[in-house]
């Protein structure tokens, strides 16, 4: 029964998503069509999904923080290649994810004036990030912060309830 | 080897059960939701070790039936009810299941029309989860 | 900060990840068009704006040259099948001028987990791979049409994916030269 899996390439994903970006900059104007809220969603919905795959295997998780760490070392490095440069927390549900070289802000130039598309090329990830805590259990608000690309910074606020 | 198999949601609703015996179905629903509150106390048991397994064994036993339960690291219940008469079933087959079952419920997610937290109606999953019961 | 539990794969995980996103692409553009024929067009468009740019990629890799004639580009689409997405398709059911063949794919990738809904049946769930296939030969000067003919989705035994040679392109002269 079983047949033989092919694994798709990297390059793919960065196709796919500079697409989805481009589609999103280029959405009508009444921004029904693509608009960045769609591209969170689509990442929202992507890390949902993925996280039920990913942690099949893993050892149940203690507790938040050790949720987040998996977050940031495991599930980050093997999407983006290496971990999170720096995780900070106020122990009260508010994490700081520090990326030092984002992957998808590497390819565009560091110029001020491409700082405005960039929100663009990390809303795929907050929406990422988002989905796979929210499945998790953690229900978050996730938004990046860029000043010096390809610097960025992801804000996880975890909603009590 | 199987009687019964229940997919559990987050909000603790069920999304799929499955009754080799229709008319047992009623009682089954009542057994699950028992089930689940053996299963709260189980996670929230000290000694480190044992909440870490996904699977959680035995929740209770009655003159007919054993069930049994595993929790996934995303709040997933999965309970599997066998008749009490298997005493030929071994602990790593009733494991097998259970890893069974979660790759199955994995794949269900994956499909992007089926939406989380919706009662599964995947023809693929409901084969699956019979064979699974029927212990293939 | 290492614990136990599997190490996960990066190439396994990225080939998901890619597979979901294609799939909530594929959802959100349903949400965003009334018709599906709407969605087939757009995920058509889409995989030529990838095409076009994805070609230079398969041609620095495979340090193909060109194209002798349309069995050679056959070919070359089934190796950039094998490359991109990990699979190798069969090629067959040439027709008897040699200008139209069908690819034979029984496990794409794209559709891994995917299981269509009944109001979902016009929907061309891997038409970003038309899209991609139209792309990449335009830059090579090549103009070609391709369509699913079966798909696994829909209950057939295999996805056939038919290329048609349409016609060859002028090479572009450049702007600037006489």
């Amino acid at each position: 029964m079983s047949v033989s899996k092919g694994l798709v390439d990297d390059v793919l994903f960065e196709f796919l998503h500079a697409e989805l970006v481009s589609y999103v900059l280029n959405s009508s104007k009444d921004g029904k069509k693509g608009d960045v809220t769609s591209l969170e969603y689509i990442g929202f919905s992507s890390g949902y999904r993925i996280i039920e795959r990913l942690t099949k295997e893993w050892p149940r998780f203690k507790d938040e923080l050790e949720t987040m760490k998996f977050i940031c070392t495991d599930f980050w490095s093997s999407i983006y290649k290496k971990q999170i440069d720096n995780l900070r927390t106020n122990h009260q549900g508010v994490y700081v994810l520090h990326e030092n070289s984002f992957r998808f802000l590497r390819k565009i130039s560091s110029g001020r004036q491409y700082l405005e598309a960039a929100p663009k090329f990390v809303a795929f990830t907050c929406g990422l990030i988002r989905g796979a805590l929210a499945n998790l259990g953690l229900d978050c608000t996730v938004t990046a912060e860029i000043q010096q690309m390809p610097a960025c910074k992801f804000h996880i606020q975890v909603q009590k309830n | 080897m199987a009687v019964c198999v229940a997919v559990i949601g987050k909000d603790n609703s069920p999304k799929y059960i499955l009754c080799l015996n229709p008319n047992q179905e009623l009682q089954f629903h009542y057994r699950v939701h028992t089930s689940l509150d053996v299963v709260e106390e189980k996670l929230k048991a000290t000694g480190d070790r044992d909440v870490r397994e996904l699977y959680i064994g035995q929740l209770y036993s009655t003159e007919e039936h054993k069930i049994f339960g595993y929790v996934t690291n995303t709040r997933i219940k999965f309970i599997v009810v066998v008749e009490s008469s298997n005493t030929s079933l071994r602990d790593n087959e009733v494991r097998m299941m259970f890893r069974n079952l979660h790759s199955a419920y994995t794949d269900v997610v994956c499909n992007p029309f089926y939406i989380p937290g919706d009662p599964i109606t995947s023809k693929n999953f409901d084969n699956t989860v019979r064979r699974i019961m029927s212990g293939n | 900060m290492s614990r136990q539990g599997t190490r996960l794969d990066p190439k396994k995980v990225n080939s998901e990840l890619f597979t979901l996103t294609y799939g909530a692409l594929v959802s959100q553009l349903m949400k965003d068009y009334e018709n599906v024929e709407e969605v087939n067009k757009q995920l058509e468009r889409m995989g030529y704006n990838i095409g076009i740019r994805l070609i230079e990629d398969f041609l620095a890799r495979t340090s193909s040259g060109r194209c002798y004639d349309f069995r050679d580009t056959a070919e070359k689409i089934q190796l950039g099948f094998r490359t991109f997405l990990g699979i190798t398709p069969t090629i067959s059911n040439w027709n008897p001028s040699g200008d139209e063949f069908s690819l034979i794919i029984d496990n794409n990738p794209l559709t891994e987990f995917v299981e269509l809904p009944d109001h979902c049946l016009n929907l061309k769930y891997s038409n970003i791979l038309t899209g991609v296939i139209r792309g990449a030969c335009e830059m090579v000067q090549m103009e070609v049409s391709s369509w699913f003919v079966q798909d696994q989705l829909k209950g057939d035994n295999v996805t056939e994916l038919r290329v048609k040679f349409v016609k060859r392109l002028e090479d572009a002269i450049p702007a600037g030269e006489d």
